[in-house]
């Protein structure tokens, strides 16, 4: 081991139990795994990194969470190159574990899906990309693919089932992903997804690099949630190193993120309406995020946020004169938002085109681990925001809301809730805004390394950095959609296909932000 | 019996629709824009759209035959031939069949009939959704539609539609009230058959809900400007037999035929055309689409009204 694992709690709650256990071989990991699925646990997340000290060796983390019993565990064993496979236990391992046979060679024994995932069929064999002894740059890729390496998806067959190949090119500007239906009539039978068109090697391209260099890596992960990701590298990095962000730049990055959030939803938001052919209830959604974008800009330089956060602050202070402008706009935005969500849940039409579309049940909740307003549409009751308070939140506690019919009405209520929310949060923070420096200009950075876990628009989304000789060693995203894009397998069964755009729509997920 | 009035009546009358229709679309598109708070295309847009396709190369799918590459043409002539059954300038007498309901609705079932399997023969999924879809429609449409023709029949005696249009120039609303009733099933009609919201998203960018456009998506060029012009047509002839119906003031009849009244007449069809595309519009932006397998259920208020009016007649 050459990192000295973190000293107490990897998140912010003091109420809940952290237990970490490191085991020096793959031997009795089965069993605890079995007790933690027993309990009731979540898989987080799970991850591999190469030990630095010896080549080809690889330390995977499993990260699980039972928030009945209050307790966060951290298991971590280390492998030459095979693994135990947990997805039997808890169904979302099975994409991590396909990620990790990609970007390490490390095969899982017992998965029940072994194709690749990351690396399409086009990239040659044996190439693992996020294996130390591959050096960034371009690589060639296969013309000719052998039969055997082929990506096959699920077969439904019998009289009158036909396929419907979806993307990734789709009719509208949007980020590229496969949806591949099986279908009698307009009823769907089966969806199978297939994404990572859009791989960059985000995690890769962070490696060797500075922390504070990575933070523009870590707003890139996906476009409209740059707060929230290159907020969670800095968490990431101010644990590692110790550093307290004063109170008011933690205010402000609190603001950030809210605006973001809203951003994120009314554009959400408005998509439903459009999507089932209402645009004369979207376009307020829509101006509203407009506008809030352009004050976005004005107050912090970037219609994205982009380049705001820095390690210990933000990079510049907003002036009261300013905040009040923001405070009045958001006021103005909560009673536009309350108008153009009354007139469009009063719509008949609306209703009946949204109740009952694309349930997702709530039992799908834990083992997929589905997080943010997809989950709480869902009957789940978790907010990071609330349950690891981060920043501002250990001051502030949002309000949460939660319904468990899981049909596209209530992410739509749900959202709509979720903006109104967030704009009451704002005002809130700058009635009491703290006065003071907002950046901490002189850090060192120390090796170590830390997870930290910020509430996106989406989600629950989770950084794990490990910083080795100054620069960063591993750098490990998963954002919400990561997670949450399972759902949609669920949330269309029975549906007929003409309602698919609106529940796709309805979960709203990044494509850049799974791929990476 | 084919006489120098029916010729001057076959270009004045299919000449003024296709004129017009493109404007009446776009006005549509205009007043939804404006509901929602956007300028909207200028008025012109769909001429200029015209312009540039049929200026732009034609693209066909390798697995397309000749049905492709013909039914945007004919198309094209079903639209201009059912554009002679609908007199909106002036009534000419009836000449080689024209003007028979019965034939008009059929001849628009050809038009439906080709796109359906050109939707087929590009060989793309959404095409064969979209043909699959419209047929699942049109054979609940189709009865209904024909009840329609039953009720005008009824109450105005023929099944021609030059007599039913003299009939009710001539005639006051107010003695044949279950007009109304048969406007309302007509202007459902109008909705379903043009592919509009709450049926059909015209504006739609979503491949997997299409239904018209699902079935035109492998066009390009020249045949998707026809394919576009020819959607325009039927909508304005649609509108040319709810007008005729509901408000027909103006409409001369073949004696006197001068050329102020003419134009007069062209005035004021484009004048109530219009009106009638703002109607559209502001019936469109007030609901969302419907579910597509509760979209029958929109067909029945149309039947209703029509079955209704047949009752009245045949018993009051």
């Amino acid at each position: 081991m050459v990192n000295s694992p973190d000293k107490g709690n990897i998140f912010d709650n003091t109420a809940v139990n952290y237990e970490k256990i490191v085991l020096p071989n793959p031997a009795g990991f089965k069993e605890k795994v079995i007790s933690l699925k027993e309990s009731g646990s979540v898989l987080l997340c799970l991850l591999c990194l190469e030990d630095p000290s010896s080549k080809d060796v690889f330390r995977l983390i499993y990260l699980f969470e039972n928030f009945d019993y209050m307790q966060v565990s951290e298991i971590e064993y280390v492998t030459d190159g095979s693994a135990i496979s947990v997805s039997e236990l808890f169904p979302v391992a099975s994409l991590y574990e396909r990620e990790i046979s990609d970007g390490f060679g490390v095969v899982f024994e017992g998965s029940y899906d072994r194709r690749r995932l990351f690396l399409h069929e086009s990239y040659p064999d044996n190439f693992h990309p996020l294996r130390k002894s591959f050096l960034n740059g371009p690589i060639k890729t296969r013309d000719e693919i052998p039969e055997e390496d082929l990506y096959v998806f699920k077969r439904l067959e019998g009289k009158g089932v036909y396929e419907v190949a979806v993307g990734p090119v789709h009719a509208g500007i949007i980020e590229p992903g496969h949806f591949r239906f099986s279908v009698i009539g307009e009823t769907i039978f089966n969806l199978e997804t297939r994404f990572y068109y859009l791989h960059r090697g985000i995690e890769k391209l962070a490696e060797g690099k500075k922390p504070d260099e990575c933070l523009k890596i870590a707003e890139s992960v996906s476009g409209d949630e740059a707060a929230s990701n290159s907020v969670c590298l800095c968490l990431a990095v101010e644990r590692i190193a110790g550093i307290k962000p004063s109170l008011r730049a933690e205010a402000l990055r609190g603001i950030a993120l809210e605006m973001e959030r809203i951003c994120s939803l009314l554009s959400d938001c408005a998509g439903m309406l459009t999507d089932v052919g209402y645009p004369i209830g979207a376009s307020p959604f829509m101006a509203r995020k407009e506008e809030c974008m352009r004050i976005i800009k004005r107050l912090f330089g970037h219609r994205f946020m982009r380049g705001y956060m820095r390690i210990g602050g933000v990079s510049h202070d907003i002036v009261s004169t300013e905040l009040l402008v923001l405070e009045s706009f958001i006021a103005g935005i909560e009673e536009k938002v309350k108008e153009a969500y009354n007139n469009a849940i009063n719509s008949s039409t609306l209703i009946d085109r949204l109740a009952t579309t694309g349930i997702i049940e709530p039992r799908f909740v834990r083992p997929l681990n589905l997080t943010g307003p997809v989950g709480r549409a869902s009957g789940s009751r978790r907010d990071v925001r609330a349950d690891y308070p981060y920043g501002i939140y250990k001051s502030f506690t949002p309000e949460l809301f939660s319904s468990d019919a899981g049909d596209v009405l209530s992410r739509f209520m749900i959202k709509s809730e979720d903006i109104m929310a967030s704009a009451r949060f704002i005002k809130k923070i700058i009635c009491e805004m703290p006065e003071g420096e907002i950046n901490d200009i002189n850090h060192e950075i120390p090796d170590g390394c830390a997870f930290a876990m910020v509430e996106g628009a989406r989600g629950q989304n989770l950084t794990y950095l490990n910083v080795y000789n100054g620069t960063v060693w591993r750098y490990k995203v998963r954002t919400a959609s990561f997670t949450n894009w399972l759902s949609i397998e669920h949330a269309v069964m029975n549906n007929i296909v003409p309602d698919f755009p609106v529940i796709n729509k309805s979960l709203n997920l990044s494509y850049s932000g799974n791929d990476l | 019996m084919i006489s120098g009035e029916s010729i001057l009546y076959c270009l004045i009358n299919a000449g003024i629709i296709l004129l017009l229709s493109p404007l009446f679309l776009t006005i549509v598109k205009k007043v939804k824009a404006r509901m929602q708070g956007r300028q909207g295309p200028p008025l012109f847009q769909m001429y200029y759209n015209i312009v540039k396709l049929l200026s732009k190369e034609v693209v066909y799918s390798k697995t397309s035959s000749w049905i492709m590459r013909t039914t945007p043409v004919v198309c094209m002539a079903v639209m201009i031939l059912a554009a002679l059954f609908v007199p909106v300038i002036f009534i000419p007498e009836s000449f080689g069949g024209i003007g028979n309901i019965i034939l008009f609705l059929y001849i628009l079932a050809f038009g439906r009939f080709m796109i359906s399997l050109a939707g087929l023969d590009a060989g793309s999924s959404f095409g064969g959704m979209g043909s699959s879809r419209e047929m699942s429609l049109s054979a609940v449409i189709e009865p209904t539609i024909i009840v329609v023709a039953a009720a005008l029949a009824t109450v105005l005696g023929t099944l021609d539609i030059f007599e039913m249009i003299s009939k009710t120039s001539v005639a006051d609303i107010a003695t044949m009230p279950t007009l109304l009733l048969i406007s309302v099933s007509l202007f459902l009609i109008l909705i379903i058959e043009t592919s509009r919201i709450p049926v059909d998203n015209p504006e739609t960018h979503l491949e997997l809900t299409m239904v018209h456009e699902g079935m035109i998506l492998e066009y390009s060029g020249r045949n998707l400007a026809l394919m576009e012009l020819s959607h325009a047509v039927k909508q304005a002839v649609y509108m040319g037999l709810l007008i005729g119906i509901l408000v027909p003031f103006g409409i001369i009849n073949a004696g006197s035929l001068l050329i102020p009244g003419i134009i007069i007449a062209a005035v004021l069809f484009l004048i109530k055309g219009s009106v009638l595309a703002v109607v559209i519009g502001l019936f469109e932006s007030s609901m969302s689409k419907m579910r597509f397998f509760s979209i029958p259920t929109l067909f029945m208020i149309a039947f209703f009204f029509s079955a209704l009016t047949i009752i009245i007649e045949v018993f009051a």
